[in-house]
């Protein structure tokens, strides 16, 4: 049980570092110096203690739309809707807080849980159609992100629209999400994320529903013979899921970016899906790939402006993470490198735990 | 509305229905070949995209859009190989890496664009596939110009759908093809090599889905920008399981999607004054109504998007 | 494979990488430096590549340093916007009022650090705001559009539906009918300002549909593809912007109204050096020459008509063309 511990913590490290060296490579073909670049990116992503702050808001999103994914991953279905869900979530967050007239503590816990409910019921959607119709669920969800990305467009530019600019109006200064302190500028969503990251993991591992969920994303049909009311799980993994993105986008909204406008909420989603999946669909997990995706998009930016290479530079770097860091837990799954491992390093993995 | 009475409107509309299922058709008989083999890709956007600008690299450089045509569909088998060695071999998530495709690929092209036309900021202009025009087939009016005057690349999609139906249902190395994506323990037995056979299946989808991609740049328009691609990708996905892993309906779903995008643009400019993301929603919600309508019980290849051990834990 | 890959990379950016960025030194003492960033890339042939353009030509005549960051998420405006500050960038050029959010933001975070907004209404301290005149730009377009139509039928296609956009649209509408009463004005918008394909689409089947023959746009890639829509039939032009597109013997691009942002930014960086930012507007327009009458192609436009816009075009700038 420990090796397998050791072996799940030092594959995603040594990943990463493939990717950074790999990244390196590049750099240095661009002329620049590889550790300086580097050096922005930590110095940019938590250098100072309000950098640190702003990583932990980027990171933010990601924690909400990672759980989402895992979660329905967990019941062995594949939500790739979590942006439209983050979407719809947000809209209407916006009309509460915007068009009701209420302010402060109460319109934030109004319009978070509102945009949960809507989050939920978007991802109901994909849900009902794969349990009555069979339809697959990536599909649905890949077309209801397209609808809800239009929709949102629809309400910024007409329904909602702040005067001549295309954008909604912001949401009250009173009904924003405070900070955890005026030195330490993170908004209140990350204690939030946080929290619910180690409910499910709770629910997941501890609970007999969480128990039926995992059954049945190992094994339906087996999970059917054994009187599981499989769809009914199933749906509400879906529900679930969307209602997790669904928060998520309502306390970005409310937390960071405070109205919607054009780009609002695009490549959470699908962020989210990788980061369930290097996470290998464990709630904590992710909450920490959530931080380091953070910690890479922060810093990205500052290494971008500091040392002037392309924005797709980084991208790479960003993308070969999650092609290192899965290849690498399915390389130690593996039958064969399993046994290699059981026969040559046995003993020597003794000593070095010691 | 006379503008909507008359002949003409009918054969454009059918004529832009035509030019916009082409890309979609392409990158959907990509995938077809690929879930066939039991590999769900979901990274068809990216790899349409390094397809994108490397065909049109190729052809800007060399003067030849056939030689930009083959560079994309090269470039997307590279890129495809990744995707390839990843799932096959290693039995990785493939869903993780038709993400991490799409987040790489598109990203290398904006680098590569980047690097080869330093920080230019005009348009560069390339090659483009003139259409062939059949001799008689295409003086045939209404019909002639709606079906047998297009670019050489138009045909030879729409030839590609009875070509793979003919090769999946009636030759012998078509039904082994698919038994991979069914039964591969069993097709493993019969002395098919199960693991070959899934590397052609990435081979064949990465070219198309980079010929997908090079269309775009090729025959479609003349010039490169990042976001070309704009989704094409999913909606190829989607195609495949709208036609229920058939040639044929793959071709109807990207027929039925091409038309809805066509009669989008139309009533756009016949009624301005409605929001125009609600008609931009129509081929989406047209897909889902499809869906739901035909609901497909009868699911995928069995195996499909499950890993392959080629040996008993 | 990945090692394949990776080579062909190598390869490329050995060959061409070093081409792409100067040096990295931290600039010489007393170098001012200038930085943008850009939520779509600087490579669109629209509006993206016209602000970098104007960015670099400004900043190489007045000896500045520049940087760009671009394909920036909405999410990360404010972000990145705090690295330049961060860096001591003298002067960041926020192209759009869609960052009017984040400059008053980071604006207030630094107020050492100079913003330049462009067609915002944002007045402080350390925030200029400029405003080319969309007006202008829709009168001069529709102007033109007017005088050249055979079949009395115009087409304007619209990125995004925002602010700028509608303006120019109105504008261009009133123009059109101002010279030709008869005229209709037909218009749609892309959803984007990259997809060329569908900026492809949308012309033929405004030609097909309405018989349009001289278009107009305001969506970067998208127009691109429309000019190729237009170039496959005869007889159907197109009105270049917002760089000067056109040349004399061009076969679909009748003229460009052009728009020097380069002059708005330059104005912007004698202010810093000046040590006098903030708390005002510029303006762009035809009267301080920010906006001008591109190539005209001789081959499609006649004599005759080109005087005749000619006159218009003054009567644009003098502001009686329209009265408001």
């Amino acid at each position: 049980m420990k090796k397998n511990d050791f072996a799940k913590l030092l594959v995603p490290i040594l990943s990463v570092l493939a990717a950074f060296i790999i990244g390196g490579i590049i750099i240095v073909c661009l002329g620049k110096n590889p550790l300086e670049a580097y050096g922005f990116l930590f110095k940019g992503a938590l250098g100072t203690s309000s950098k640190f702050a702003q990583t932990l808001e980027v990171a933010c999103p990601l924690i909400f739309t990672g759980l989402a994914a895992a979660f329905a991953y967990k019941c062995g279905v594949f939500n790739l809707g979590g942006e439209g869900q983050f979407i719809m979530g947000s809209i209407m967050s916006i009309v509460v807080s915007t068009q009701l007239g209420i302010t402060g503590v109460p319109a934030i816990i109004i319009s978070v849980l509102a945009g949960t409910v809507v989050g939920g019921l978007w991802g109901a959607i994909p849900g009902i159609l794969k349990i009555t119709r069979g339809l697959n669920e990536m599909i649905v969800s890949i077309m209801l992100n397209y609808v809800a990305t239009l929709f949102m467009g629809c309400v910024f530019t007409n329904f909602l629209r702040d005067g001549s600019v295309p954008q909604t109006p912001a949401v009250p200064k009173e009904s924003q999400i405070p900070n955890l302190s005026d030195g330490f500028r993170v908004h209140y969503g990350i204690v939030l994320g946080i929290i619910l990251a180690l409910v499910l993991y709770y629910f997941l591992f501890y609970t007999s529903r969480g128990f039926k969920l995992r059954a049945v994303g190992l094994n339906a049909t087996a999970a059917r013979f054994n009187g599981f009311a499989v769809n009914k799980i199933i749906l509400m993994s879906f529900i679930c899921s969307g209602a997790i993105a669904g928060m998520g986008g309502s306390i970005e909204l409310h937390g960071k970016q405070f109205r919607l406008m054009q780009g609002y909420g695009a490549g959470f989603g699908f962020d989210g899906v990788a980061i369930a999946l290097i996470a290998q669909l464990n709630p904590i997990a992710t909450v920490v790939v959530a931080f380091f995706f953070g910690i890479l998009r922060k810093g990205a930016s500052t290494l971008q402006a500091g040392m002037k290479i392309p924005t797709s530079v980084v991208d790479i770097i960003q993308a070969l993470v999650i092609v290192f860091a899965v290849a690498g837990t399915a390389l130690v799954r593996l039958p064969q490198v399993k046994q290699f491992f059981r026969v040559h390093f046995t003993g020597s993995r003794k000593g070095a735990e010691n | 509305m006379d503008a909507i009475m008359n002949v003409n409107f009918f054969v454009q509309l059918f004529l832009s229905t035509i030019r916009m299922a082409t890309p979609i058709l392409l990158v959907a008989l990509a995938e077809l070949y690929s879930e066939r083999a039991g590999l769900v890709n979901i990274g068809l956007d990216g790899i349409m995209s390094i397809g994108a600008l490397i065909g049109f690299l190729a052809g800007y450089i060399s003067g030849n859009p056939f030689l930009g045509i083959v560079a994309g569909a090269l470039a997307g088998i590279a890129v495809n190989m990744i995707y390839a060695f990843c799932t096959i071999t290693l039995c990785a998530e493939q869903i993780v890496y038709g993400m991490a495709i799409n987040i790489f690929a598109p990203a290398l092209a904006s680098f590569i664009y980047r690097a080869y036309f330093s920080d230019t900021s005009t348009v560069v202009q390339g090659v483009s596939m003139k259409p062939i025009a059949i001799p008689l087939l295409s003086q045939i009016p209404i019909i002639g110009p709606l079906f047998f005057n297009h670019p050489l690349l138009v045909y030879i999609a729409y030839l590609l759908v009875p070509v793979t139906a003919v090769f999946l249902n009636k030759t012998k190395a078509g039904l082994n093809f698919k038994a991979v994506g069914e039964y591969p323990k069993a097709a493993e037995t019969l002395g098919v090599n199960v693991i070959r056979q899934k590397y052609m299946a990435s081979t064949i989808c990465g070219a198309l889905a980079g010929i997908g991609g090079a269309y775009l740049t090729i025959c479609y328009t003349s010039t490169y920008s990042e976001g070309i691609v704009a989704g094409r990708g999913f909606i190829a996905l989607s195609a495949v399981i709208f036609g229920r892993w058939m040639p044929g309906g793959v071709l109807l779903a990207c027929l039925l999607f091409g038309f809805c995008d066509a009669i989008q643009i139309r009533l756009q400019l016949l009624s301005p004054g409605t929001p125009y993301q609600l008609l931009q929603m129509i081929p989406y919600l047209c897909t889902l109504i499809a869906l739901v309508v035909f609901g497909i019980k009868k699911s995928g290849p069995k195996a499909n998007g499950k890993p392959y051990f080629r040996e008993e834990r | 494979m990945k090692k394949r890959t990776g080579a062909v990379l190598l390869a490329v950016s050995l060959t061409v990488g070093t081409v792409t960025v100067p040096a990295t030194s931290v600039a010489a003492e007393g170098d001012h430096k200038v930085a943008m960033l850009l939520d779509s890339s600087i490579s669109d042939g629209g509006w993206g590549a016209s602000c970098y353009q104007a960015m670099v030509d400004a900043a190489e005549e007045m000896g500045w340093e520049t940087a760009y960051t671009d394909n920036v998420k909405t999410s990360d405006f404010a972000t990145v916007m705090t690295d330049y500050a961060d860096l001591e960038y003298d002067l960041i050029f926020a192209p759009g009022n869609e960052y009017t959010d984040a400059v008053v933001q980071v604006s207030e975070e630094y107020p050492d650090t100079y913003f330049c907004l462009l067609n915002g209404a944002i007045e402080t301290d350390n925030v200029i705001s400029v405003m080319p005149d969309a007006q202008q730009i829709g009168y001069l377009a529709g102007a033109l559009a007017g005088l050249m139509t055979q079949t009395n039928n115009v087409g304007f296609i619209g990125g995004m539906e925002i602010d700028t956009t509608k303006t120019k649209l109105e504008c261009y509408e009133a123009a059109v009918k101002k010279v030709n009463p008869d005229v209709n004005v037909s218009s749609a918008y892309a959803g984007s300002y990259d997809d060329a394909a569908k900026g492809k689409e949308i012309a033929s089947s405004m030609v097909s549909t309405y018989d349009v023959d001289v278009m107009f746009g305001d969506a970067s890639a998208v127009d691109t593809g429309a000019r190729e829509a237009l170039a496959d039939t005869e007889n159907k032009f197109s009105i270049g912007q917002p760089g000067d597109l056109g040349s004399a013997e061009d076969e679909v691009i009748i003229c460009s109204v052009v728009t020097d942002n380069a002059a708005l930014v330059k104005e912007c960086m004698e202010a810093v050096e000046a040590g006098e930012y903030g708390n005002r507007t510029i303006f762009g327009n035809l009267e301080d020459g920010c906006l001008q009458v591109g190539t005209f192609s001789d081959k499609l436009v006649s004599k005759e008509i080109q005087d005749k816009y000619m006159e218009l075009v003054e009567q644009i700038q003098a502001g009686t063309f329209i009265e408001e």
